[in-house]
């Protein structure tokens, strides 16, 4: 990697490891760079230890999502899928967005560019099912847990949430309707690019702004001001993390309130991950618009950065 | 005494008289010869007694006076008393006659001695000088016996009878000495006879060298002429044998680094590269000068600094700056002869570089200059291009020729306070490291500096490709500006299947930019000050895409970046939007692509020309994101894509394939 690819890296995904103590990172050339988390929170870390360990290159396009299971590490390319062992790395399958589990009956959910929604059995390797409807690519999924429901938000501004039939049990659009002037941003678009549920409650945004709903209502309760088209978005305890446009992770309150944004090196974000598995690394990630993936050990300022 | 003196005149009258003493019968009273007969110690005694004598009467006449006696007694006292005065008398004038004749005989004795003391002394003192005299004498060294005279036994050999008599010789030294010296004498005469004669054989040897001298210069003008007459034949048959003696003649005096590097580049220039020419040029006469009499020369320029000192003072007082300014200019003195290779390309453009050689740093520099068959001109953005201080510039990576790469010095530059080189590199020429390996000088960090044939081959092959390379590419860049400038993209057919038929984007502006407008647009790191900086600008409808370019002096072995900022219905750029980020690497990152055909000089302008492209799709496919609530759209949708968005930062598709003529993602 010279200066000039390094200059114009972007890192798409991350996801750590079952045991918490590494993190995958996908970028847009394809690669996917392994970091130590033991070795970089050590005491006595130095500036190898920020280096990944190890660094192959998995697709010709972007990695754009990452998913950790007990076992792998699947990474996305351009409609490929590839499953990596944790404990060595093996090429197997083959634009993907996002890759969800459902450890109830153990399928993988993948939602890509192709504006569907595949769910493929984790032990078989077949394909189960496809869940059409979506007017444009998918951008993200997530999966409510009790209910077994997944939801999804794509390009066309619609999110949608599907039960186990292949019909969509509900949509709705989020810049249309009552949301609309509230959420609404119409001189970025419509596009969804982050989803996150915590059970009865959701959060999307993406072109319209980053908003709270009340899933049985469907309504959104509020609306977050933050300025930029947040790209991810996690709920931590009782605050919501969001990055996005702009060089900073937002910390926002239920209540609507952006309680505090904290730099970070990257011009704009596209992942953050929370390593909750691992007590002793308990750790937030931070990759974007950069070679450079912020660690946050703290999460209310920047500790150190991983490089590729 | 009244007696004595009558009888005196007595005597005296007598005399007079001429009275014989027989005749006379005068009696002669000589108190003197009475004196002979008395005895001293009896006239003592008669002293005494008469005093007693004396004494006793005075008594008596004293008794007589005071008891009134009659002067019948006493005037007998008075007589005796005066008896006894006359005998005291003469006893008195006998003692002083005594005295006197004593007197008078110690006188003699002292005359007498004195006159033999007087002859002593004169005898004495003839003596000495006798004495001196006879030293002397035996002192005298005659000359002769300076003179080396031959053995005796030699002198009786050789010397004829007449001079050597050993006859008489044999027995008398004195003689023998006086037949040596004779025989000195002839043999002396003989050998200035013989030195005479010589001295005449040796003037006439010289005469004779002298004519045959002046025969032989008189033929040097008919050996040029012959020379002169051969040099069309030598061209006709291509053997420039009188060139190459010629260089070989002046190539001696090279210093070594010079003369590794002429050897080299002469050699590869026969061997593989026949555009390849290399000439030495500079003063031969001083070079001569400089390596046959170092001392001489040495001595002169302390005379001449000395009479320049001297000068100086004589018009003003020397400053200290004056004497250390002459000191730097002896320490940076170049030797009279340099090198000059030139490097011919195709379109009859010609590299000239000329080398020097410091003579007190040891190291090489180079001078450069271009000379093209066509008159280059119009681009006011190339000025920089062709300019001969930094044409060579990171020729090797990072070898920027603005300090000396010898370490030692940096001890020589103390001591006449040169704090930098790179003052001096505009007269003296830049020292490039590859220089001094192409004249075999390696320096390494113990100082060991040894003239390496091996290194200066090894170097020569890849220098000169490098400097071919780095001369047509900044002509290539030349004239690419020239049509830059005029807003015209130079797009060869070599190239054409990367981009679409129809750009709607164009070049509007191509400018020269400095390096302190760059810093604010590009992170340092991959930018240093020895870069040249551009400003393009690409305009569509009301966009405009100021592109700030670096181009590294290795163009095209590396990369020219460029850096976005777009102006839209606000300010955008590379550092704020990933779109825009995206087109920067696709404009930066994919070289692969980009280069074009060999030598890969096509890679600005295609760089330029994917630029426009990459704007075309931009502003056509963001005018979808924003609905049709705000009016017609400015830039309607022409090129071919097959989605507009894709990915979590939903990215364009700047990626064209050819000859599908869609775009699409990467």
């Amino acid at each position: 990697m010279g200066p000039v690819e390094l200059l114009h890296m972007s890192v798409f995904s991350q996801s750590f490891s079952p045991c918490g103590r590494f993190l995958a990172a996908g970028n847009n050339y394809g690669e996917i760079a392994v970091f130590s988390l033991s070795a970089a929170l050590s005491p006595d870390a130095s500036e190898a230890s920020q280096k990944p360990i190890l660094n192959f290159t998995a697709h010709d396009g972007p990695v754009f999502s990452l998913l950790s299971t007990d076992t792998h590490l699947l990474s996305a390319g351009n409609g490929e899928i590839s499953a990596w062992s944790w404990a060595e790395t093996s090429l197997e399958i083959p634009e993907i967005n996002a890759m969800i589990i459902n450890p109830k009956d153990n399928s993988l959910i993948v939602g890509g560019g192709d504006n569907n929604i595949h769910i493929m059995d984790m032990e078989t390797g077949i394909f189960k099912s496809v869940l059409k409807g979506h007017t444009d690519y998918i951008h993200c999924l997530c999966f409510k847990e009790r209910e077994e429901e997944i939801l999804s938000g794509g390009e066309d501004g619609a999110v949608r949430i599907w039960g186990h039939t292949e019909i969509p049990l509900s949509h709705f659009q989020t810049c249309s309707g009552m949301a609309s002037q509230e959420c609404a941003r119409p001189q970025f678009g419509k596009w969804i690019s982050c989803l996150a549920t915590d059970s009865d409650w959701m959060l999307c945004g993406g072109g319209p702004s980053l908003s709270l709903w009340h899933l049985r209502s469907m309504s959104p309760t509020s609306v977050f001001p933050l300025p930029g088209c947040q790209r991810e978005a996690v709920f931590y305890q009782d605050l919501i993390m969001s990055v996005g446009e702009g060089p900073h992770v937002s910390h926002c309150l239920h209540g609507g309130t952006v309680k505090a944004q904290i730099p970070c090196t990257p011009s704009s974000l596209n992942t953050l991950a929370l390593n909750l598995k691992n007590s002793e690394h308990r750790v937030m990630t931070v990759g974007g618009s950069s070679h450079q993936i912020d660690v946050f050990t703290n999460f209310s300022y920047r500790a150190f950065s991983l490089s590729f | 005494n009244i007696i004595i003196i009558v009888i005196k005149r007595f005597a005296v009258i007598a005399k007079s008289q001429s009275i014989t003493p027989e005749s006379c019968e005068v009696r002669v009273y000589n108190e003197e010869v009475e004196l002979e007969d008395r005895d001293p110690q009896q006239d003592y005694m008669l002293y005494k007694d008469t005093c007693a004598d004396l004494a006793k009467l005075m008594a008596e006449i004293q008794e007589l006076k005071s008891s009134g006696a009659k002067s019948v007694e006493i005037e007998e006292r008075h007589r005796q008393c005066s008896v006894h005065f006359i005998t005291l008398k003469k006893l008195n004038r006998l003692a002083h006659m005594r005295l006197k004749k004593g007197r008078d005989q110690t006188h003699e004795a002292k005359q007498r001695v004195d006159v033999l003391h007087l002859q002593l002394q004169n005898l004495l003192y003839e003596v000495m000088h006798l004495q001196k005299e006879i030293s002397k004498c035996l002192e005298f060294k005659s000359q002769h016996e300076e003179i080396e005279l031959v053995s005796e036994e030699e002198f009786f050999q050789e010397a004829p009878a007449e001079i050597s008599r050993p006859h008489v010789t044999r027995d008398d030294n004195h003689q023998l000495t006086l037949a040596r010296l004779d025989w000195e004498l002839e043999q002396r005469k003989r050998l200035a006879e013989q030195y005479k004669m010589s001295l005449a054989r040796k003037e006439k040897i010289q005469k004779a060298i002298e004519q045959k001298r002046e025969y032989l210069s008189s033929l040097q003008p008919g050996l040029q002429n012959i020379m002169q007459a051969s040099l069309p034949v030598q061209e006709y048959l291509s053997m420039p044998f009188e060139q190459m003696q010629k260089q070989a003649e002046v190539a001696r005096h090279l210093p070594p680094p010079l003369y590794v590097l002429l050897v080299q580049a002469a050699a590869y220039g026969q061997a593989c590269d026949k555009t390849l020419s290399v000439n030495i040029s500079g003063d031969v006469d001083e070079a001569k000068a400089l390596s046959r009499r170092p001392e001489d020369s040495q001595e002169d320029e302390s005379d001449s600094d000395a009479e320049e000192e001297q000068q100086n003072t004589k018009r003003r007082r020397a400053t200290v700056g004056v004497q250390l300014e002459d000191k730097r200019k002896a320490m940076l003195r170049r030797h009279p002869l340099s090198l000059c290779v030139d490097l011919k390309c195709k379109d009859g453009s010609v590299l000239h570089l000329f080398f020097y050689y410091l003579m007190n740093l040891n190291i090489l520099t180079v001078k450069t200059k271009v000379s093209t068959a066509t008159d280059l001109s119009g681009a006011v953005s190339a000025g920089e291009l062709l300019n001969s201080e930094s044409l060579l510039n990171c020729l090797y990576a990072s070898d920027h020729g603005k300090e000396t790469p010898n370490p030692a010095n940096r001890y020589q530059f103390d001591k006449v306070g040169i704090t930098t080189f790179a003052d001096y590199v505009s007269d003296l020429g830049h020292p490039y490291v590859w220089v001094q390996k192409l004249g075999g000088l390696q320096f390494s960090s113990d100082g060991a500096q040894n003239v390496i044939f091996a290194l200066s081959a090894s170097h020569m092959e890849k220098t000169m490709k490098l400097l071919r390379g780095r001369l047509q590419a900044r002509l290539a860049l030349h004239k690419q500006f020239s049509s830059l400038e005029h807003s015209i993209i130079p797009v060869s057919s070599e190239c054409q299947h990367l981009f679409p038929a129809k750009v709607v984007s164009g070049l509007t502006r191509w400018t020269m930019m400095s390096y302190q407008e760059f810093t604010h647009v590009l992170k340092a790191g991959l930018v240093c000050e020895t870069d040249l900086f551009f400003m393009a600008v690409v305009e569509r409808g009301t966009a405009r895409l100021l592109a700030a370019v670096v181009l590294n002096p290795r163009y095209p072995e590396v990369m020219p970046l460029f850096s976005l900022s777009l102006h839209w219905k606000g300010e955008r750029s590379g550092r704020t939007e990933d779109n825009l980020r995206a087109m920067e690497s696709e404009v930066n990152v994919f070289r692969a692509e980009l280069q074009g055909p060999r030598p890969g000089l096509q890679l600005l302008t295609n760089q330029i020309q994917r630029l426009c492209v990459c704007l075309d799709v931009y502003l056509e496919t963001e005018s979808q994101v924003c609905d049709g609530s705000e009016g017609p759209r400015e830039f309607p949708r022409e090129k071919m894509c097959l989605r507009t968005a894709r990915g979590p930062s939903r990215l364009k598709p700047f990626k064209y394939n050819h000859p599908q003529g869609f775009f699409s993602h990467r």
